[in-house]
């Protein structure tokens, strides 16, 4: 089965949505109180959403990266690694629509999903000399190119994916690098949950891509939170891969096993859905007997929380349109740009999701 | 001098059992039997009927049923590496005409044309034009996945009609559809290979093709029947996977189905040089293979170690089948 291994591998890579999330508004709605009585053990379930994180005290700023004139209005080009699937589509999507709102030329390259044609396509955009270049990184490993738009005057700002520090500098090859926080995003859907459960119950968490950094991130987050609630067991946790087919096999097989769980912890809106209809299937009501918490802040997602099946969703949110251009100008302006910048991601739940369903992704 | 006749009958049963052999063609059954009885002695609800019908025999049918067309181009000597990709393909195709409005009579039979026609162009690249089955049905596999991804743009998109529903949760005779179908759909299958001449001309064909055709069997066509009754059995599946999640998945739908129907196959001892058709040691072993999957899931073993699982058995299994007297 090495075969099927590695063509599942290659799939799941192909499909790992959402790799960094963007600024959105940031307004965490904690509307909602508790249903249930919160256990006296989980302080947790009786907190705030802890909202989005910080960057470290003592991240550097971007002093030795290309210099950017302050322009009325800019030329700029992204480097865009694939774009297909819903995620980066809305990605893309969002960094011309705010390019045009501020009335800047924006040029857009694919690459397919294919590292030498990204590379290609980076230098093709040096070539042209734009004032900026927006990068959202395929692998890690395309540093060295990052480094040629340096050598060639342009500051580069990279997004949702950074770069290996080997090969290109934070601050110097390029300016900054915007990124999601998923250990924040995996802690706040244990709050969520904890809220939601009142502090007790038997959870079952479904995990995307075994190793992607989102998966391995949002996973620490979550359990970490969990641990401060002693009365929610995780009875089982399982790699669905981002899949909803597979979400829903895995979890028709861990409810049969575990009869009494009740809340069920999705990293991915797509394995949510696939849990949803399981718990469906098995005669019970997700939303009542089954409480599912995800993430991602998809229009499907969001609409079974107005429709009752979800009863939180913590959003990987694709538009980094404004925050990177807002960076952009900030940097032009001279102002300090810390090397890392992490994105706004906002909570839903039955409070503010009938709000935003009809503009999520 | 020992005398023969004195010997426990018991012991002279063992000696000349071809063991190889008859673990070849019951180990997965044994194997079964013993994943059955482990889950009815450790994981609760095992025995319940919803979880025996609903849980397991349902995610097991789809593959089954693609196991079943996968088996009957096996015996024809051929493999078909494209089902998979024409599950996503049919799901997609019918997905897109539901949702244009298109009528659920109309759209749903072009599921299952989409299918047999994939499978007419992969019997008539491999008899007509003498290419490779494994060559001849890569293109459909690689093509046809993307094909699907082209249809509906890439993204899933949820299939809220009635039709849809019915074909994912809906009932016939106590029994999930996919359940229900397979049965009707070994049922016509045993009949025609057994009781007509169709079985012996695609085991004739599969064991020596020429001498099939030197007996006057048309070995081209029954090989090319054999796809398109493959391709047709996908197109079916395609239309049951795309009511079990209520939505088109191109990316994901029937991926590695065709694996699965391979190792399914193989481990229920059938040769992969063609010759041999066993529909109930196929369903078994699409039966083994599941249950040995969700056995290790529902005690918490990552999937992964699932996997690993299943190609030691199918190594166990290919073993035997070099071990054993009979070749087929």
């Amino acid at each position: 089965m090495r075969i099927k291994l590695a063509v599942t591998a290659a799939a799941a890579l192909l499909i790992s949505g959402c790799s960094v999330d963007s600024g959105g508004t940031g307004s965490s709605g904690n509307a909602a109180a508790g249903a249930a009585s919160p256990a006296a053990n989980c302080a947790i379930a009786t907190a705030a959403d802890p909202g989005n994180s910080q960057p470290a005290d003592g991240t550097p700023v971007a002093e030795n990266a290309p210099k950017l004139a302050q322009k009325d209005t800019y030329r700029v080009a992204f480097s865009q690694n694939a774009n297909n699937g819903a995620w980066r589509i809305a990605e893309t999507q969002s960094m011309q629509d705010e390019a045009k709102r501020l009335g800047y030329q924006i040029q857009v390259t694919d690459a397919q999903n294919n590292q030498s044609k990204q590379i290609q396509d980076i230098r093709s955009l040096i070539a042209q000399k734009p004032d900026a270049l927006f990068v959202a990184p395929m692998t890690e490993e395309i540093g060295t190119v990052i480094g040629e738009a340096k050598s060639a005057g342009i500051p580069v700002f990279l997004i949702d994916r950074t770069v290996s520090n080997a090969q290109a500098k934070a601050g110097t090859d390029y300016v900054t690098t915007i990124v999601s926080d998923f250990v924040q995003e995996g802690k706040r859907a244990a709050y969520a949950m904890a809220k939601a459960t009142g502090g007790t119950g038997k959870v079952i968490a479904l995990e995307g891509t075994t190793g992607s950094s989102s998966a391995v991130d949002r996973k620490k987050g979550f359990e970490d939170a969990l641990k401060q609630c002693p009365g929610l067991e995780l009875v089982a946790t399982q790699d669905a891969d981002n899949q909803r087919a597979r979400a829903q096999d895995i979890t028709e097989s861990l409810l049969q096993a575990n009869p009494d769980v009740t809340a069920v912890y999705a990293q991915g809106d797509d394995m949510a859905m696939g849990a949803i209809a399981a718990i469906r299937a098995a005669g019970k009501v997700p939303g009542k007997d089954i409480l599912v918490v995800s993430g991602d802040g998809s229009k499907e997602a969001l609409q079974s929380i107005v429709d009752g099946a979800m009863v939180a969703n913590v959003e990987c949110n694709p538009r980094f349109g404004p925050k990177a251009f807002e960076v952009m100008k900030q940097y032009a302006a001279g102002d300090e740009v810390p090397t890392k910048i992490l994105n706004e991601d906002r909570l839903f739940d039955a409070s503010n999701a009938a709000e935003f369903v009809s503009q999520a992704y | 001098m020992t005398d023969l006749a004195t010997r426990p009958a018991a012991a002279s049963v063992l000696r000349n059992t071809d063991w190889p052999s008859f673990i070849r063609r019951y180990g997965a059954a044994i194997v079964l039997a013993l994943l059955v009885l482990f889950n009815i002695i450790f994981t609760d609800n095992f025995l319940d009927l919803r979880n025996i019908l609903f849980v397991q025999l349902r995610q097991a049918a789809p593959t089954a049923i693609v196991a079943l067309g996968m088996a009957l181009v096996i015996a024809t000597g051929g493999i078909d590496l494209s089902v998979g990709a024409v599950v996503a393909l049919s799901g997609q195709v019918t997905a897109v005409f539901l949702l244009d409005g298109v009528p659920p009579l109309v759209a749903l039979p072009i599921g299952i044309l989409v299918g047999v026609a994939a499978g007419l162009f992969n019997g008539t690249l491999v008899s007509r034009f003498g290419i490779q089955p494994m060559i001849a049905t890569l293109v459909l596999f690689t093509a046809g996945r993307g094909l699907a991804q082209v249809v509906t743009g890439g993204r899933i998109q949820t299939v809220n009609q009635p039709i849809v529903e019915f074909l994912g949760l809906g009932v016939i005779a106590g029994l999930p559809i996919s359940v229900f179908s397979l049965i009707v759909i070994t049922i016509a299958i045993v009949l025609v290979t057994r009781f007509t001449p169709a079985g012996t001309k695609l085991l004739a064909v599969g064991g020596n093709e020429r001498a099939a055709g030197l007996v006057g069997i048309r070995t081209k066509r029954v090989k090319t029947m054999a796809y398109v009754v493959a391709g047709g059995l996908a197109g079916f599946v395609g239309l049951l996977e795309l009511g079990r999640i209520q939505a088109s998945d191109a990316t994901n739908a029937g991926l590695n189905m065709e694996l699965d129907a391979i190792a399914a196959v193989a481990v229920a001892g059938t040769t992969l040089a063609g010759g041999t058709f066993s529909p109930g040691r196929t369903i078994i072993g699409v039966l083994m293979l599941r249950l040995l999957q969700n056995t290790l899931v529902a005690h918490g073993i990552p999937r992964e170690v699932a996997q690993i699982a299943q190609g030691l058995i199918i190594v166990a299994a290919i073993y035997l089948l070099r071990r054993s007297r009979d070749a087929r």
